[in-house]
Formats: structure tokens, sequence, C-alpha cells
């Protein structure tokens, strides 16, 4: 029990360590970009939630990174887009190495569903980490025991059966749309219900309000295992090392393969002496015991390719979704029938009746003692909006301490308080911030020219 | 059962490390939680990397202590500066704030936290001996089920809107309104985006929330800036007792923030159990938490109340209601977690992680194959919640210093704390833009007398409630009788249709009454 501890403790250490390294860095003022890879805390960019199996695999990742190069690895999600906030942030970030991305397949789907410009040409491959295949589950009580009963059902009533699994257009989507066409009938042939991931298509399913789920076997595991769903068929050639029970689409017939990947990738143009020793950190990551072992117990299939076998595997890929996304039948695939306005048209009415209530009424005044305002106030105010917009500017380019320390010297300064008081209030404030935030709690501060 | 009783609570209580670690989680919590803007989902992803040093038992006493704790610090820097430090405190941040610029804030915090601890021990309860039945009645839940549930959380938001509720539905389209920016999960297609990349993930109700009560507060300050005005009432008010340490330091202090709860207690035993059953049940369905919970028992609280005029303006049965019910609904979040593996909350997704990480399965075998951790789980619930009394009342304590400090310093370092929040969500400066346009809005709202907590509820619930609508449509190929198609839902579907109507009974049976007061109320 001491081990756990002492792990604890020493982790500790690292960090105070690293806040002694981080003070004489702040002497030289400039020592980014020179001197040993690393030598400041790295980020892995995630680009979905903080629940998710892509964010479970990249707090992984950055715990064992952070034992095997000795600096704060964290991770920062930023969600959104279907994944285009964070692979975009990923890809324009400085190429210096410090920012790492966990890319996942959705790289390869965006850019053919006119969702981005992005592509994987904009990131340096590092390492595939991880594959899992699609699979299809019913509920434990539903009559079809393979696929090709599935199938047959599908054939003599269509668009009866719902499925749900992730957005329109998603990955598993892709993947059921893609085996049906594959058997010779439409995309449409079995009603896709979008939702926000597997998590609530799985709850749904599980009500009764779906009838099948397209997700990967990671994500199904905790239910199959409590035989509450079970699984028809996994989309790949060969069955997988910790499913062993669960049959391919290949032994029922179908030549249909489709999967999600995750890799670590870096903006492009990030210098070679940077991926000769980051490329080796992360391949011994994978190949670690721990993390086999998490990959196991959590269910995600473990890989381990290198830049060059990644490059041609994202490539390949790339082709093949051109080749299916941009096809006729799956044209219509991230159509829904339901325009994309109606909600916000709905919405819009009851504003405008809402509205024209409250002026019927005369429902809508000032404050009546809301009039306390001042001339100097007004001013004031418009400096507060002024303090945001200058930290919203130039805070990604100076980075945290340059920015929020003369930025708060200002304020304090200007709502009175003397300058040899504010001075060192302002520096005081924007230190520990730091300190606290960036480094004890790790939370995401903005970064630039010292990397704080 | 006995055996595995004994067996947690010899694992829990025997060991000071894990003592050690449910006290600097709690204190973590309550640090985070009382920041706006950093959320408890975000202080638990905080301490994930930490947890693989940590037993299962250990890496859960962490988690539950957290969450605990960060829930009821939201209410903190309600209090104190009007900012609620997290979404779920932000039904009744108005009512917290004036009643401890009346009475000073001790007393309200003192209840608050009592009533948190209530609250959570209830969920707790709940947890503990009606996981199975609830679990069950919570996946029956279905699209249609949920939409409806979804316009009983916004209807009570509007309902209890101080003054008019035209004004409350006011803000709550616009906080949907907004909610439909960027991309949409049920059509995977960007709307209101004008092309511009940041907007495709849309707008963030944490920045946002941010923006509306921390940093238009800020801006309603500043605008007032010079302008003749009393400070705010000092903690305890100053009441210079010549008494021995004894009594001014512990004993003084202690009674000020602690000495009328238990009788109040006492007397509200059966509305505080009613609200905090509201959380726990509400915590139990996949996909609603703490926040709705809040706005649920609040509503419920003001129509059985007696005072429904004060719920705005300083009510305490609000403050006790909604606390209790948010508390209570984290509990609740670890039914369907612990029985199906399907998350209550966003907190309890990342807590599945941590779970199958360990080599535990969640289902319904668990309560079988790892009873004493399950036990293990209701213990730390109650310690987490005991825990916050003693922590609690040192927070506060705290807090009221720091308000103390002259505004021109304060005013600056608040401003700062707004930003780091609404940055650190997704990283990403885009987030800072929406805080600042969100201050100015909260700012001119407040000016025409329209309330901000529905703003945020609509941001939280737009996207869930679109999906639900969209997903019932698509399953039904069109068809509206979908929505009234189960039992469950006709049921939700009455209570929700009730509620939206009856600011219009209300308004029908008052007009021949006094035909003058048509503005007004």
């Amino acid at each position: 029990m001491d081990t756990g501890l002492q792990r604890i403790l020493r982790w500790f250490q690292r960090v105070t360590k690293q806040r002694r390294c981080f003070v004489t860095c702040l002497m030289l003022a400039g020592c980014s970009g020179t001197g040993e890879y690393p030598s400041k805390p790295i980020l892995i960019v995630c680009p979905w939630a903080q629940n998710g199996g892509t964010d479970r695999v990249a707090r992984r990742m950055a715990a064992l990174l952070e034992e095997d190069l000795g600096v704060n690895v964290n991770v920062l999600n930023a969600t959104g887009g279907e994944g285009v906030s964070g692979h975009s942030q990923g890809a324009n970030a400085k190429p210096d190495g410090y920012t790492l991305t966990l890319m996942t397949v959705e790289i390869n789907m965006l850019r053919w569903r006119g969702r981005t410009k992005l592509s994987h040409r904009d990131f340096t491959p590092a390492l595939l980490v991880n594959r899992d295949p699609a699979a299809i589950f019913v509920r434990e009580d539903a009559p079809w025991m393979t696929l090709k009963e599935l199938e047959d059902a599908v054939r003599r009533a269509p668009e009866t059966l719902r499925a749900s699994g992730t957005a329109m257009g998603g990955i598993w989507h892709l993947a059921l749309a893609g085996w049906l066409v594959s058997a010779g009938l439409k995309p449409s042939d079995i009603t896709w219900v979008a939702s926000q991931g597997s998590t609530p298509a799985l709850r749904d399913l599980l009500a009764k309000g779906s009838d099948l789920v397209s997700c990967s076997l990671p994500e199904a595991k905790t239910l199959m295992l409590a035989k509450e769903i079970r699984c028809l068929g996994v989309m790949a050639p060969e069955r997988q090392a910790l499913f062993p029970d669960v049959p391919t689409f290949a032994e029922q017939g179908s030549s249909w393969t489709m999967g999600a990947w995750r890799g670590v990738g870096l903006p492009r143009g990030v210098p070679q002496r940077v991926l000769d020793v980051l490329v080796p950190a992360l391949a011994r990551a994978a190949r670690s015991e721990p993390f086999l072992e998490y990959m196991k117990t959590e269910g995600f299939g473990p890989a381990c390719e290198l830049p060059a076998d990644f490059e041609r595997s994202l490539e390949a890929t790339d082709d093949r979704m051109r080749g299916l996304l941009t096809s006729d039948a799956f044209a219509s695939l991230s159509k829904n029938r339901f325009s994309p306005m109606l909600f916000p048209s709905i919405l819009g009415g009851l504003l405008a009746a809402v509205v024209g209530a409250l002026l019927a009424t005369r429902g809508l005044r000032l404050e009546p003692g809301g009039g306390t305002a001042t001339p100097l106030g007004w001013v004031r105010f418009g400096e507060g909006l002024l303090f945001i917009a200058a930290y919203a500017l130039f805070s990604g380019v100076a980075g945290f301490i340059l920015t929020a320390g003369p930025l708060l010297f200002l304020a304090l300064w200007r709502l009175g308080t003397r300058p040899r008081f504010a001075a060192p209030i302002a520096a005081g404030a924007a230190l520990l911030a730091y300190v606290v935030f960036g480094r004890l709690l790790r939370v995401p501060l903005p970064r630039g020219w010292i990397e704080w | 059962m006995g055996e595995a009783l004994l067996e947690a609570a010899r694992q829990l209580l025997l060991d000071p490390r894990i003592l050690w670690i449910i006290f600097l989680a709690a204190v973590y919590g309550i640090f985070i939680g009382s920041i706006p803007g950093l959320t408890a989902t975000m202080a638990v992803a905080l301490i994930v990397p930490l947890t693989y040093y940590l037993s299962p038992l250990e890496a859960l006493a962490a988690v539950v202590t957290l969450e605990a704790c960060a829930i009821f610090a939201g209410d903190i820097p309600a209090a104190l500066i009007r900012m609620p430090g997290t979404p779920s405190s932000a039904a009744y941040a108005d009512d917290l704030y004036l009643l401890s610029q009346r009475h000073g804030p001790g007393y309200p915090m003192g209840v608050s936290v009592v009533f948190s601890v209530a609250g959570g021990l209830v969920g707790a309860v709940a947890l503990a001996f009606l996981a199975q039945p609830l679990a069950r009645v919570a996946v029956k839940f279905t699209y249609p089920e949920y939409f409806w549930f979804y316009l009983v959380g916004l209807g009570c938001a509007v309902v209890v809107s101080r003054g008019s509720p035209l004004r409350g539905a006011l803000a709550l389209l616009l906080g949907l309104l907004f909610s439909t920016v960027g991309m949409s999960a049920v059509h995977s297609q960007p709307r209101f985006t004008f092309d511009r990349e940041e907007l495709l993930q849309g707008i963030n109700f944490i920045p946002a929330m941010i923006g509306l009560f921390g940093f238009s507060e800020v801006l309603r300050n500043l605008a007032a800036f010079g302008a003749p005005k009393g400070e705010p009432v000092a903690a305890g008010s100053g009441k210079a007792e010549p008494a021995g340490f004894w009594r001014r330091w512990v004993a003084g202090p202690w009674m000020s923030v602690y000495g009328n709860t238990l009788p109040l207690l006492w007397l509200r035993k059966g509305k505080a159990a009613l609200a905090s059953g509201i959380g726990a049940v509400i915590g139990v369905l996949p996909g609603a938490g703490a926040d709705i919970a809040a706005w649920v028992s609040y509503g419920v609280s003001k129509k059985l109340s007696k005072k429904p005029d004060e719920y705005g303006k300083g009510s305490l049965e609000g403050v006790i209601d909604s606390g209790a019910a948010n508390n209570a609904a984290l509990g609740g979040a670890w039914v369907p977690t612990m029985v199906f593996g399907i998350p209550g909350d966003s907190i309890t997704a990342i807590v599945i992680g941590i779970l199958m990480m360990k080599g535990v399965r969640p289902g319904p075998r668990i309560f079988e194959e790892q009873a004493p951790l399950v036990y293990g789980l209701y213990l730390v619930f109650v310690i987490a919640n005991l825990l916050l009394i003693p922590l609690g009342f040192l927070a506060i304590k705290a807090g009221s210093r720091l308000v103390r400090v002259p505004r021109r310093i304060l005013l600056p370092i608040i401003m700062l704390s707004c930003i780091i929040g609404s940055f650190a969500i997704n990283g990403s400066t885009f987030d800072v833009w929406v805080m600042l346009g969100f201050g100015l809005l909260g700012f001119v709202l407040e000016r025409f007398q329209v309330p901000l907590g529905p703003v945020v509820l609509g941001i939280v619930l737009g996207g869930p409630l679109e999906e639900a609508y969209i997903q019932t449509l698509t399953a039904s190929r069109g068809s509206f009788g979908a929505f009234f198609e189960r039992g469950g839902s006709i049921v939700l579907a009455g209570g929700a249709i009730l509620l939206w109507l009856s600011p219009l009974f209300r308004f029908i049976r008052r007009r021949p009454a006094s035909p003058a007061g048509g503005g007004g109320a």
C-alpha cells in the first residue's frame, strides 16, 4: 500500500521540481525553442469530451509519457463540431513538439463531408495507438441471432428498424450504412436516429426506443457482459483478441469492414530532433505493460503503428472514405429529413410572440432603481470591456503571465490603487494564478512567447 | 451483507491513508467549486491521472468527496458576489446573495451547508436502498419521455422567475436560441456559424454562465463606480463582544454560522426531504443532473410555499430546497452507473472509466461480486457529506474575509478569474469572447429586469431538448403521435403542459379581480 503513496509523493515532487525549473526559465526569459526537448509541459489535445474513450486513452497515454519524459503532460478537451475544433486547434498549434493531438478517424471523414478544409495532411503522424472495429448490437431478447437474419428482416420490411450509435453521418452510421450497401440494400433501409455518441444510443436500445446500435465493442462492453445486449458481429476480417466469442462479419459471409482508429499527431513542420525523442517515447508507452493492461481492461484494441505505417494507413483510410462519402448512395447520409432550421424556427416564432406580448403589456421596463451609473462609471465600464478584449487578443501571442500581469496592473491602477501597490499585487496574482492553475491543478492557460 | 458492510467500514475507517485522501479531495473540491467556471466535472477529470495510483475504493472516495464538496462550494461565490460557482447553484444565486446582504453571509451559508449535507445523505440513502428499482425505471425512459421531462425542467425555470413569467420565457427562449449555434448533433449540420470554424463548437454554457452572472456583475459595479454606495454587510456584522478566546474565535463564529440551523432543519424536515427526493430521482435519470434538479425543486418549493413572493428576492426556503436537491442528485446519478454502467451525469461517466481501469465492472452483479466496494461507496457518501460541515464553515469564513478586500482590488481579480474559467473549458480564446458578449447581454437584461438563470438553463438544455424532439420524430417517421404513445410520456406530457399553462390560468383568473394589475407582478 505504501508504493502508491510513494508514487503520489513522487508526483508532487516532480511538480515542485518543475516549478524550480520554471523560475530559472523565467529568469532566462525566452528559453523556449532552444535546449533539450522536452523542457516544458506538453499538451495533448483531445477533440472529444471528458468522459469518452478518446479522453481515457489520452489521459492514460499522458500519464505514461510523463513518467518517461519527466515533464508534465496535460490533456485539454477541445470539443465541438464533431471533432473539428480539437483537430484544428492541434493542427494550428506551434510546431515545437509541445502540442500533441490524439487524432481520431473523423479527420478522414470531415473533409469529405464538407465540414472543414482540414485533413490528415495537416498533421505529422507520430504513432497510431488503437484500432476498434465497428460492431452491431441488439437487445438480448431480439429475434435475430445472426447477421443474415437481420439482413433478411431488413429486406422483408425496409425502413421499419431503427438504429442509433452516433451523429448523422458519423463513423458508426457510415459503418452500418456501408454494410447495407454491400449487402445490396439502401442506406436508408434502416432508419438512423442520431445521438450524441454511443452512451445515449445504448440507453435508448435498452429502453426499446430503437432496435439496434452500431458502435465499437469497448463502448458496449459493460452491457454485453451484463447480458442486456448481444453482438451480432464485428466488422473486421478476424475475431478480436479481447472478444474471442464475438463472430466477425467475414465469418457470416460479408466482406464489409469498418472501424475507428486513434493516433498521436503533431502539427506539420515539427523538427526531426523532436520526433527522434517523442516517437520512441510514445512507442515505449504504447508497448508498456500498464498501457496494454489498461487497453485490455477497457476493451480497446491495442495497436502500435510507427510514423511510416501510420502515414500509409492514413492515406488508405482517407482514399476509402473519399470513395464512400462522395458516392451517390451516401450523398444523403448526413441529411436528416427534418430541416436543421425546424427547431430554431419554432423558437424564433415563440420569441417573437413573447416579445410582442411583453411590448403589448409594457412588461419590459428599465429597472426602477437601476440608474446608479455615473459618467465616470461608464468610462470604467468601457475599460472593463477593453480588459477582456485585450486579454482575448494578446494572450494567445504573449502567454498567460505576460498578458494577465500588465492588464491586472492597469485595471488596479485605473480603479484607484496606487501604482506602487498595484504592481506587486498584479505580479503576485498573475504568478500565483499560474502556479496554482497551470502547474498544480493543470487547468489549461494560454501559452505564448515564454510558454505560459 | 453485514459482513461486507463491516469489511467496508474496516477498510475505510481504520486506514489513515484513505481518510487523508478524503480530506484532501474535500479541500480540493471546495476550492475548485468556489471558483466560477471550474466545474465539478473538470475537477474530477483533473484527478484521473492520480487515480492510477489509488485502489478502487480510494479512487471512488476521492471522486465522491470531490463532487459533493464542489457542488456545495458553488454556493459560496453565489452568496458573496452573486456569481454561482457551478451551474447547479444558478437557480437560487439571487436568493442566496440577497440573504447574505441582509444578514451577513454566515447564517444563509450555514443553512446552505446543513441542507446540502441533508440532501447529500438522502441521495446516499436512495443509492443504498433503492438502486435496483430506481435504475429499472430510469432505463425505461426513451426520447419522448426525455423531451417532456426537459420541458418540465424548463417550465419550472419560467414559472419561478421573479416578476412576470413572460420575462422568464424571454430569457429562456434567448438561451434556447443560443444553444442552436454551431454543429447540431442530430443534423450534423452547422447552423448560425457564418462560415467561421470557431463557431462550430457552439456556445458553451460555462463561459456564458460566467459572463451572465460574473462579468455582468463586475460591469454593474464598474458602471456605478464613484457613486456613493454602502459597502456590503460585513460577516457577523462585527459585534465586538468582550469574551474569552474560546467564545471569540471558536464558539462564537461557529454559532453565527450553524446556530439556528438545527431547529430549522427540524421545522423544514418534510419539505427538505421532498426536495431531496426530487433531486435524487432526477439524478437517477441518465442525462439529467444536479442543474435540473435544483431548478425543478426550486419550482416545486415555490408552488408549495406560503410565501411565494419572496422567491428570487431572498427566500431562505428556495435556498434550502434547491440546495438540498442538487446535492441529492449526486447520489442519484450513481444509481444507473452502478446498476447498468450507464452514467447518470458527466461525473459518473468519468467514474465508469476509472472503475473499468481498476478492473471493476459496473453492472447488476457488482452488488454481489464487489459488495465491500459498494458498501464502501455508501459510507464514503456519508463521510464526505459530514466532512462538509467543518470544512464548509472554514470556507465560509475564509470567503467572507475575501470579499472585505476593497472593491478596487477585488474587481480586477474577479475579472481575471472569469477569464481563466472561460478559457479552461476548451482552451480557446473564442470562449473568452463569448464570456465578454454574455457579460454585456447580462448587464442589459438585468436593466430590463429579465432574470438570467433561465438563459443558462436554456443553453444547457437546448441541445438535449432538440435532440429528443428530432429523435422522436425520426424514430416515428414524422408522426407527432409518438410524443403521447407510452404511459410514461403521457404522464410527463400532462405535467409539462399543465406547468406551462399555469401562468396563463393565473393571469386569466386574476384579470377580472384586479384589472389594473395587468402589467405588474
